[in-house]
């Protein structure tokens, strides 16, 4: 029973459009008015195996890059030895977070990609402003037709010597900083990272990668779905190189004094 | 071995090995058929005025429609194929009434002779699954407007060729015409006078006498937009160039 | 049917479940101001969700031309999906029609693109500044699905609601007697921005970090930048 045709009140006018009603254009008052027999498609909109967060940091030069090698299936620790970071070619680094299926689904089109431009061979390589760019399209107009690749993905690299790094969601909303962690590194390591760049002061390479280690281990001891074995990806100009896997080394003596439980 | 002429004038897609297409090259012949038409900017304003073929007593000479409001800030006069000049002077519309929805603005003279220019040398145009068109257009427009407060005129021909004028004249008497104009236009004229010039040129050219009833003008200045001429003005006007 | 609605066991509190929103707030503020000859206009640079800060340092203020500038907030991926498809058309305006876009052109072509989306919006804030075809300053200002309101100052966004009553109260002199109603000078209308930010810096947690402030005259575009506080 539609609002308007209540007890009290009664209807504005007989063999008319309802107020309130639901209403198709004229001269589509066939099959479009009846009840649909289709109830519609349901997707399965939520992240199946999921990798956690993913750090990178701008250096004086270069960016780096890195991530945990673990790919979680709910709370389970199910594959605990796949690499997170990638170099895409020389210039170009990513790491990847969220549905790891979604990433390489999108990471299968960007490795046809670089054979397509190695065939050209006229030297010409995806930029990471590039593959950024098209990330932020590819997942606007995924999430905009409802079926969203379920990722977080943080693309760095060099280009024109310049350090580049930003972050691409599954929104499509991206962004460029000097500091980017993806997931419970938004909580956990971001202000680590923040502390350090806010000082203004120039970073090395070496204190990049160690700042980024000790967001690791951070990240390992506070957050259930990290694991101890991480990755990093390091670019400068010169080149894009994998570093790793390093593992926390744990230290678990603080345990022993915690009582009360 | 050359074709002759006459095998390369079939489709409207083909280059004679001169390098020519025949069918637009008849067309813009089928101008020279038409009724004169004659535009002329001046600083004040932009004047055109054709003549209209009254071929019966019988006809009815307001429904000889020759010179048309595009918008209110551009008018067009066209020589030709009336039935042509309708679907180009339609685009015409649409295109000005989409411009002013898209972006709220008079849509600029030149976009606006882009725009059906585009539309003229679509005839051979089969990109969208349909077949080319069988012919060009057989008609020439000239398009009077104000931009930016300032006169234009714009002449297009069947080939879709656009460009900017001072003074243009189209249709069967547009050689002498142009010739006339060409003595005659000086660029610190005003409206009035280009009205007597081109009224004065139609004179010259036209093999019925000039009276009221088979002429139309319309002056448009930045002032007032489109106007046409009343009966008893254009009258006036000519009672004028009697004396 | 198979779904998590038939298998009430597997619903065990603690287990995160997920449903996709394709709309996410990201915050931030906008405000613009147009004087006789000049349009100020200004957006704050913190991009958020929720209670996490993505960057501090997030330009919100798109040149569109040499004379107008828009000031895009709230879905951070609309803003970008929009603002790339204006800039687009506004090249392909320029290379059909000769001539740049002129103020008012964007202002409308703006509210189409936007109602053209009237079903799935575009969420998001705008406030578009700039000189007329006169050289006077405007300053247009919408709704998520296209409306268009000129106006002569405007105030959008997160805290929107926030600076609004400010700018009547001291650009607009709203319901004050014995005031001269004198035209604002540019100076004084950068001022009453920038303090607008600080307090509404004060209040939204979605605003903050920093403002960028572009001066459109005659002469050109002029950025300034001005800190806010950063928690």
């Amino acid at each position: 029973m539609l609002p308007f045709n209540n007890g009290f009140a009664s209807p504005l006018w007989h063999n008319g459009p309802i107020p309130g009603g639901l209403y198709n254009f004229p001269g589509h008052n066939g099959p479009a008015s009846q009840p649909k027999k289709d109830y519609g498609v349901q997707r399965a909109s939520q992240p199946i195996t999921t990798g956690t967060s993913v750090v990178g940091l701008k250096f004086d030069g270069g960016v780096v890059i890195a991530a945990d090698n673990l790919v979680s299936y709910g709370s389970m620790a199910r594959f605990q030895d796949v690499q997170r970071v990638f170099n895409i070619n020389n210039k170009t680094v990513v790491g990847a977070g969220g549905d790891f299926a979604d990433f390489q689904c999108i990471k299968r089109y960007i490795d046809q990609k670089i054979i397509d431009d190695m065939c050209y061979a006229d030297e010409y390589e995806m930029k990471p402003k590039s593959l950024y760019n098209w990330l932020t399209r590819i997942l606007y107009t995924k999430r905009s037709k409802f079926e969203p690749l379920w990722v977080d993905i943080v693309v760095g690299g060099v280009e024109d010597g310049v350090p580049f790094l930003g972050h691409v969601d599954l929104r499509g909303r991206s962004y460029q900083d000097d500091v980017i962690a993806t997931g419970f590194g938004k909580h956990l390591a971001l202000p680590l990272l923040r502390e350090r760049t806010e000082t203004g002061k120039p970073i090395g390479r070496d204190e990049a990668i160690a700042l980024v280690k000790k967001c690791m281990e951070v990240l390992f001891y506070r957050d259930c779905r990290a694991s101890p074995n991480f990755t990093i990806s390091v670019c400068t100009k010169e080149k894009a190189e994998i570093l790793g896997p390093f593992k926390v080394s744990q230290n678990w003596e603080l345990a022993k004094s915690v009582e009360g439980y | 071995m050359f074709l002759t002429r006459s095998e390369y004038d079939r489709g409207v897609n083909t280059f004679s090995p001169e390098g020519r297409l025949f069918q637009v090259e008849y067309a813009i012949e089928a101008i020279k058929l038409g009724s004169t038409a004659i535009g002329i900017r001046t600083p004040g304003g932009v004047v055109l005025a054709v003549e209209k073929r009254i071929t019966s007593p019988l006809m009815e000479p307001t429904t000889v429609e020759k010179i048309v409001e595009v918008d209110r800030h551009i008018g067009c006069a066209t020589s030709g194929l009336m039935a042509d000049a309708r679907t180009l002077i339609d685009r015409a519309r649409v295109e000005c009434q989409n411009h002013w929805f898209n972006y709220n603005e008079p849509m600029s003279i030149e976009s606006c002779a882009q725009a059906v220019s585009s539309l003229a040398i679509g005839f051979s145009d089969s990109s969208d699954g349909g077949s080319a068109m069988s012919r060009p257009f057989g008609v020439a427009i000239l398009f009077a407007g104000i931009e930016n407060g300032a006169p234009e005129l714009w002449h297009m021909d069947p080939s879709g060729t656009y460009m900017k004028f001072l003074a243009k004249a189209i249709g069967s008497g547009s050689e002498g015409a142009q010739q006339n104009l060409q003595d005659n236009y000086s660029p610190d004229m005003t409206v009035d006078d280009a009205v007597e010039l081109a009224l004065n040129t139609l004179k010259q050219v036209m093999e019925e006498k000039l009276n009221s009833t088979n002429v139309e003008v319309m002056k448009i200045t930045p002032e007032k937009l489109f106007e046409m001429y009343p009966k008893t003005e254009v009258e006036a006007v000519i009672s004028k160039l009697q004396q | 049917m198979i779904s998590a609605e038939n298998f009430p066991e597997y619903n065990v509190p603690g287990v995160v479940k997920h449903d996709f929103h394709p709309y996410e707030s990201n915050g931030g503020s906008v405000v613009a101001i147009a004087g006789d000859d000049y349009a100020v206009i200004a957006a704050d640079t913190r991009l958020s969700s929720g209670y996490s800060i993505h960057t501090r340092k997030q330009n919100k203020l798109f040149k569109l031309s040499g004379t107008t500038v828009l000031g895009s907030t709230g879905c951070w991926c609309d803003t970008l999906a929009l603002t790339s498809l204006i800039s687009a058309r506004m090249k392909m305006y320029h290379y059909l029609h000769q001539k740049v876009m002129p103020t008012n052109a964007i202002s409308q072509m703006l509210s189409i693109i936007m109602y053209h989306k009237r079903f799935f919006p575009y969420y998001v804030s705008n406030i578009l500044a700039g000189l007329d075809a006169d050289g006077k300053g405007v300053v247009y200002s919408y709704d998520p699905i296209g409306h268009c309101e000129l106006a002569s100052y405007r105030a959008g966004g997160s805290a929107g609601a926030l600076l609004q009553p400010v700018l009547d109260n001291q650009i607009g002199l709203k319901n004050q007697e014995n005031v001269a109603k004198d035209p604002i000078p540019k100076e004084k209308a950068i001022s009453v921005i920038v303090d607008t930010f600080i307090s509404a810096a004060e209040r939204d947690i979605y605003t903050g970090d920093g403002v960028i402030i572009n001066v459109i005259t005659k002469d050109g575009i002029e950025t300034r930048n001005v800190s806010l506080r950063k928690d």
